[in-house]
């Protein structure tokens, strides 16, 4: 609980409503914070001289009107702080972002519709540039990418988060049984292979379209095993 | 010359003699837990396994039964059963340790259940499951055998390894093999339709009677393309380092 619903609590506590354990909870953070002992402070003042001078005072004659005049006083107050808090000068921008906004559930609801229809009209048409980009499309995971500086881009981009994960392998290794670490550097051996095959392909052929994908999914799939292991 | 001791040595010597087996046995025990768990028809089953067989049937009792078989008596062995299923994780309740040795699975299921499977080593067994997904996953070394299977989402994945499916490849289901040294078989029904995407860049791909006029061999027939009948369900096979055969059933 914060400091804002323990003070909730503080009018229970002086009028005896709350339950012991509740009781004992509050007292124990009023022992501990002194700006809730302060309000706690306020709050049995009020109450005392209430209680000390209880019918001193007359009933006000007319409840509702007084009540009325104080919210009047109240909402003038408010409208010319706001109306001083705008500059003179000021942009729709910073009238936009200081502007109070007060919604009622369906204008919020159609607001967030809204906002969820453009997300997605966005997303398919980013989807569409991206995909003529990149003149291919993900089949299942292999990308079909054909542009050789992209290839070449996401192979070090790729290295480097190897890099990482090996590092981590690197200081978890020596606890593994030694079955387990013989096992894992056959199968590292194996998509190293791939690998390896992949890049002298592409030595020979940089617009080969199966090499790229192979080299990108060993690559994928290095980093998922390093980073399994690296837990273990 | 034969050394015989003197035989109040030996009556001395053999009670310490069969405590020492007694105790090198009680050591290299291997531990069984059985459970059983209540389950509806289409219950999930999620386990996650650090080295050993898991292998899965079904049955028709609605209720799941685990059986594990441990290497070492002090796995931590905490099954859970969520909203969702029944989830054994064998690495996450035993993160930490080196001991943990071999756990095989036997695990019985109704037919309808979904499975999610993976272990970091060893061989993965399923068979007749008719649920929404099958997914078998070996980190390292370990053959995946999939039998009778009618899912509309299957992904069987090995770093090596022999990977043999047999079943249905459903309507619009998805259908994902891979493997990075080792076999893939896909044992499957004439008249099955699917979109497909089979990659093995070092060895050879085998249609068989599933050749049809509208595929095509790329990049020197180390990947074919194309549909076979309908073609509504998509399958994807890659194989780094094996081969990728298609087998009538």
């Amino acid at each position: 609980m914060n400091c804002e619903k323990y003070q909730d609590l503080l009018s229970d506590l002086i009028d005896g409503l709350l339950t012991p354990r509740d009781c004992e909870e509050l007292e124990a953070h009023l022992s501990a914070c002194p700006e809730c002992t302060e309000a706690h402070g306020d709050l049995s003042a009020i109450v005392d001289y209430c209680h000390e001078h209880r019918g001193e005072y007359e009933a006000v004659p007319n409840e509702k009107a007084m009540w009325l005049r104080i919210t009047n006083v109240i909402e003038a107050e408010l409208g010319n702080r706001k109306a001083a808090a705008v500059p003179a000068g000021a942009g729709w921008w910073f009238r936009l972002t200081n502007r109070s906004w007060q919604l009622s559930f369906p204008q919020f609801a159609s607001a967030i519709a809204a906002t969820m229809v453009i997300a997605v009209v966005l997303t398919i048409g980013g989807m569409r540039l991206v995909g003529r980009a990149g003149a291919g499309a993900t089949t299942a995971g292999l990308s079909l990418s054909t542009d050789v500086s992209s290839v070449q881009d996401r192979y070090r981009q790729q290295q480097q988060i190897i890099d990482y994960w090996n590092k981590r392998v690197e200081l978890n290794k020596a606890r593994w049984n030694p079955d387990m670490r013989d096992t894992f550097e056959r199968n590292l051996n194996v998509i190293d292979a791939a690998v390896n095959d992949s890049m002298d392909r592409l030595q020979k052929d940089p617009h080969d379209e199966v090499s790229e994908d192979i080299l990108n999914a060993a690559l994928n799939d290095k980093i998922a095993l390093l980073k399994e292991f690296a837990e273990l | 010359m034969i050394f015989s001791p003197p035989a109040h040595i030996v009556r001395r010597l053999t009670p310490a003699v069969l405590v020492v087996i007694l105790l090198t046995a009680a050591t290299y025990a291997q531990k069984s837990v059985s459970r059983h768990y209540p389950a509806g028809k289409n219950v999930r089953l999620e386990l996650k396994n650090l080295s050993g067989t898991i292998t899965v049937e079904t049955w028709n009792r609605d209720e799941i039964k685990i059986t594990a078989l441990m290497d070492a008596p002090s796995v931590q062995f905490n099954p859970r059963m969520t909203d969702a299923g029944l989830v054994i994780d064998i690495v996450g309740d035993n993160r930490g340790r080196n001991d943990v040795g071999d756990v095989n699975f036997k695990v019985q299921l109704p037919a309808r259940s979904s499975v999610d499977l993976e272990t970091r080593r060893g061989q993965i067994n399923v068979s007749n499951i008719q649920g929404d997904l099958v997914r078998a996953h070996v980190w390292t070394s370990g053959d995946i055998q999939l039998y009778g299977i009618n899912a509309s989402r299957v992904f069987a994945s090995n770093s090596s390894g022999d990977i043999f499916y047999d079943g249905e490849f459903a309507s619009g289901g998805t259908y994902e093999f891979k493997s990075g040294k080792g076999t893939i078989t896909l044992q499957i029904p004439v008249d099955c339709g699917f979109r497909l995407v089979a990659t093995a860049p070092a060895q050879r791909i085998s249609m068989g009677k599933f050749w049809s006029p509208n595929m095509k061999t790329v990049g020197e027939g180390r990947r074919v393309i194309g549909d076979v009948g309908d073609g509504r369900a998509s399958v994807t096979v890659t194989n780094y380092n094996g081969n990728i055969n298609f087998v009538r059933r």
